[in-house]
């Protein structure tokens, strides 16, 4: 390889080596690695948790201060380009980019969890630890993600389809670093999106095996062994990295299309066999509070009352969403070309979150009514694993094996999907943002990231999983803020073009 | 430029250097100087006057062919000077950079800031180049580096008059811009202002020695003060424009160069 050659790989070739050296660390000494991520992890929230409390409220507030003002108008593309896709075309691929594997696992657990572990200032089991249950269940499934995956999107598309350059985050920093963006800086900002992604998404995938795992186990009484879970990994490995190398880019389209369509049979299936006007009152009530409480809480880490809660749930989930934002931001980017920033953020910030809100009413809140009403052991179990408080909660309906299994494919598929398209963003960011990638690559970044999934499960399960999201998120946070100043200054150079001239 | 200017004097002027400052002033062109000072209500000294400045230097000045007048206000002192400016019909306000520990490069006082943000007329305000000379003699045009610090926009326009006065120096003229957010509109904006750089370099050439032009990207004030450093300028030229939202709790990119720079200042508003 010649020196060009080396220098237009140098993100390929850095970030591959450093996560290569993270995964020998994990087979050879875990224990190393424990500490040394753990260390890193607690450092970070016991000085920045705030932080990432503050930077999630301000993405909201300056997306929508982007949708309303001015720059509403700018067209996410060039002035004479119409949308790609069909504006309901469009709000499917939102959903099914936003929702993926998460919202199955936490959808039932994480109301129960905050019901038995509500923070120290509340008692757990009683009415008011379910309000917050459900209410914080809301918050972290809100506009917050939303707003963090907006800022990457909007900051792509304005600069790769408006201003015509290369699809990288490295690219939306021209306005500060103009030419070094081709340098180390760029390339610096680059790899830092390469590392968040990988960890967010390996974050996703170790979930969604841990879940699968626990299905199978659940349904079939197979072995609990981890190996079981390694197992599934390298099985979904394999599909995944088929589906990626070989392009079967429609297959992919059409087991998500029914991926969806099953998703929302599921979530039609459990509200019309629940209490229909408990839930809706349910959705209602907590809609309300969540909106009316929505500055205190994007700001509340209960300084005096146990931060630890906060930390735990709240900066988890930020930092998820900040590590998650490269990959869904660029792919959002993509399929939301012609439309204009206002059409953008305000459709952004309002559908996906309210059918988020509805699956958890549907899903957390007949949970909940159901632990209310004397099913005693469904909030226990989520206690103890949150993975099978989804299995255990389908027991209470009828047909619970058929639904079990369509919980376990809607999974499956979810985790190739999101594997799939997370190999490709992976191969695209560190091959400069084109369109056709090499196999090698994808070769490399499905097996990594799959390896990644494998190492934290083995070093710690769930915890590790959680802790890495939260480590490789941060640096990432600081590009965030340093999107916003570039966008800022981009748009506001619209403006310039805009006036008559001199 | 200078023709007739006002300065503002205190109690603790030094009557002998305030000379020396006038007399070179007088090369640059003044011919009438309004010596005025401004009474601070609630001073236990503050009524003494300044009967030194009305009877020996006056009398000195008017020996070297100075019209001099002296006035006294009170109030607010930099609203009472920008007022006094305005009514007098001065040319320019100058204001000399005190030495503080032997700094001079060191933040003004709130009232020379104040000055510089409420005065309608020209200010020039005095740090350490150009020297005043000791022994007398005058600051020769030809010898003195001007930077003019031009955004291009209507606001730095202004100053031009009043720098072409500056006969025979050597003409710095430095555009600083943000970057364009992408390299074609980089590569055309960049076009566009070498072109009116050049034009404006046509149209000073005349006037000066020499006349050099650049465009820099960055934080204007950053890139003047460093600019004027690198160059070893003496007087930096500039307009002066309404401050931002962001200018209050950061200070303006003028307050920013006249408190950090070197070179002095002629800010045009």
């Amino acid at each position: 390889m010649n020196v060009s050659g080396f220098k237009q790989e140098l993100v390929f070739i850095i970030s591959s080596v450093v996560i290569l050296f993270f995964i020998l660390l994990g087979v050879f000494s875990p224990a190393v690695l424990d500490y040394l991520s753990s260390g890193v992890h607690s450092f970070i929230l016991d000085n920045f948790s705030w932080l990432y409390l503050i930077s999630a409220f301000f993405f909201l507030i300056f997306s929508l201060g982007l949708a309303l003002s001015k720059f509403g108008t700018i067209k996410l593309g060039r002035d004479n380009e119409k949308p790609q896709y069909s504006f309901f075309g469009w709000l499917a691929m939102l959903f099914a980019a936003g929702m993926g594997i998460g919202l199955i696992f936490w959808g039932v657990s994480e109301p129960l969890v905050h019901f038995i572990s509500p923070p120290p200032f509340l008692s757990a089991g009683t009415p008011a630890a379910a309000d917050f249950a459900m209410t914080y269940s809301f918050f972290h499934w809100g506009v917050h993600p939303w707003a963090i995956y907006t800022i990457v999107s909007i900051s792509i598309a304005y600069f790769s389809f408006r201003r015509g350059m290369p699809t990288l985050i490295s690219s939306c920093f021209y306005p500060l670093f103009g030419e070094r963006i081709y340098g180390i800086s760029g390339k610096l900002v680059d790899i830092l999106a390469v590392f968040a992604t990988i960890f967010g998404t390996a974050t996703s995938l170790g979930l969604g095996a841990l879940q699968i795992h626990s299905g199978l186990s659940h349904l079939y009484g197979i072995s609990s062994a981890i190996s079981v879970t390694v197992g599934i990994i390298i099985i979904a490995t394999a599909l995944f990295m088929a589906s990626a190398i070989i392009g079967v880019e429609k297959g992919i389209q059409t087991l998500s299309k029914i991926n969806i369509t099953l998703a929302v049979c599921l979530l039609a299936f459990i509200l019309f066999l629940g209490s229909i006007p408990e839930i809706l009152n349910l959705f209602s009530s907590t809609l309300g509070s969540y909106t009316n409480n929505i500055i205190d809480i994007s700001l509340q880490s209960y300084p005096f009352q146990g931060e630890s809660w906060s930390r735990e749930w709240t900066v988890f989930y930020w930092a998820w969403w900040i590590s998650w934002s490269p990959f869904v931001g660029i792919f959002i980017a993509q399929i939301s070309r012609g439309r204009t920033i206002r059409e953008f953020v305000l459709t952004v910030l309002t559908i996906p979150p309210l059918f988020t809100f509805f699956w958890f009413s549907v899903f957390g809140g007949s949970a909940l009514l159901l632990e209310r009403g004397g099913a005693a052991g469904l909030a226990q179990v989520a206690g103890e694993d949150a993975s099978l408080a989804l299995f255990v909660f389908l027991e209470h309906y009828p047909f619970p094996a058929l639904l079990s299994v369509i919980a376990l494919f809607l999974l499956m598929v979810f985790f190739i999907t999101s594997a799939d398209s997370a190999t490709v963003v992976l191969s695209s960011l560190t091959s400069g943002g084109g369109a056709f990638v090499k196999v090698y690559k994808k070769m490399v970044w499905g097996l990594f990231l799959s390896a990644v999934a494998i190492i934290l499960l083995l070093t710690g399960g769930l915890t590790s999983l959680q802790i890495m999201a939260v480590t490789a998120a941060f640096p990432f946070l600081f590009v965030m803020f340093l999107l916003c100043y570039n966008l800022y200054i981009g748009l506001s150079q619209e403006m310039v073009f805009k006036k008559p001239e001199k | 430029m200078f023709e007739k200017t006002l300065i503002p004097v205190a109690n603790c002027e030094d009557g002998k250097e305030l000379k020396r400052v006038i007399i070179t002033l007088k090369d640059l062109g003044m011919n009438s100087v309004i010596l005025f000072h401004v009474q601070e209500g609630g001073l236990l000294f503050g009524k003494k006057g300044l009967s030194w400045l009305k009877c020996s230097l006056k009398e000195d000045l008017e020996k070297e062919g100075l019209e001099v007048e002296t006035l006294t206000g009170n109030g607010h002192t930099a609203t009472a000077i920008a007022e006094t400016a305005l009514f007098e019909n001065v040319y320019a306000v100058y204001l000399k950079a005190r030495k503080k520990w032997n700094v001079e490069t060191l933040f003004l006082g709130s009232v020379s800031r104040d000055i510089l943000r409420l005065t309608d007329v020209p200010t020039f305000v005095h740090k350490i180049r150009p020297q005043i000379p000791v022994d007398g003699g005058a600051i020769r045009h030809r010898e003195l580096v001007i930077v003019y610090a031009t955004d291009l926009e209507k606001a730095s326009y202004r100053p031009l008059p009043y720098l072409k006065e500056f006969k025979g120096a050597k003409c710095y003229i430095l555009h600083i811009r943000k970057r364009r957010a992408d390299p074609l509109s980089e590569r055309m904006w960049k076009e566009r202002v070498e072109e009116e750089l050049s034009k404006l370099e046509e149209e000073l050439r005349p006037d000066f020695g020499e006349v050099i032009s650049e465009q820099r990207v960055g934080d204007p004030a950053t890139e003047v003060l460093h600019t004027s450093e690198r160059i070893n300028a003496d007087i930096i030229v500039m307009g002066r424009k309404e401050p931002s939202f962001f200018s209050a709790p950061m200070g303006s990119t003028a307050e920013r160069i006249v408190n950090e720079s070197a070179a002095s200042i002629f800010l045009v508003p």
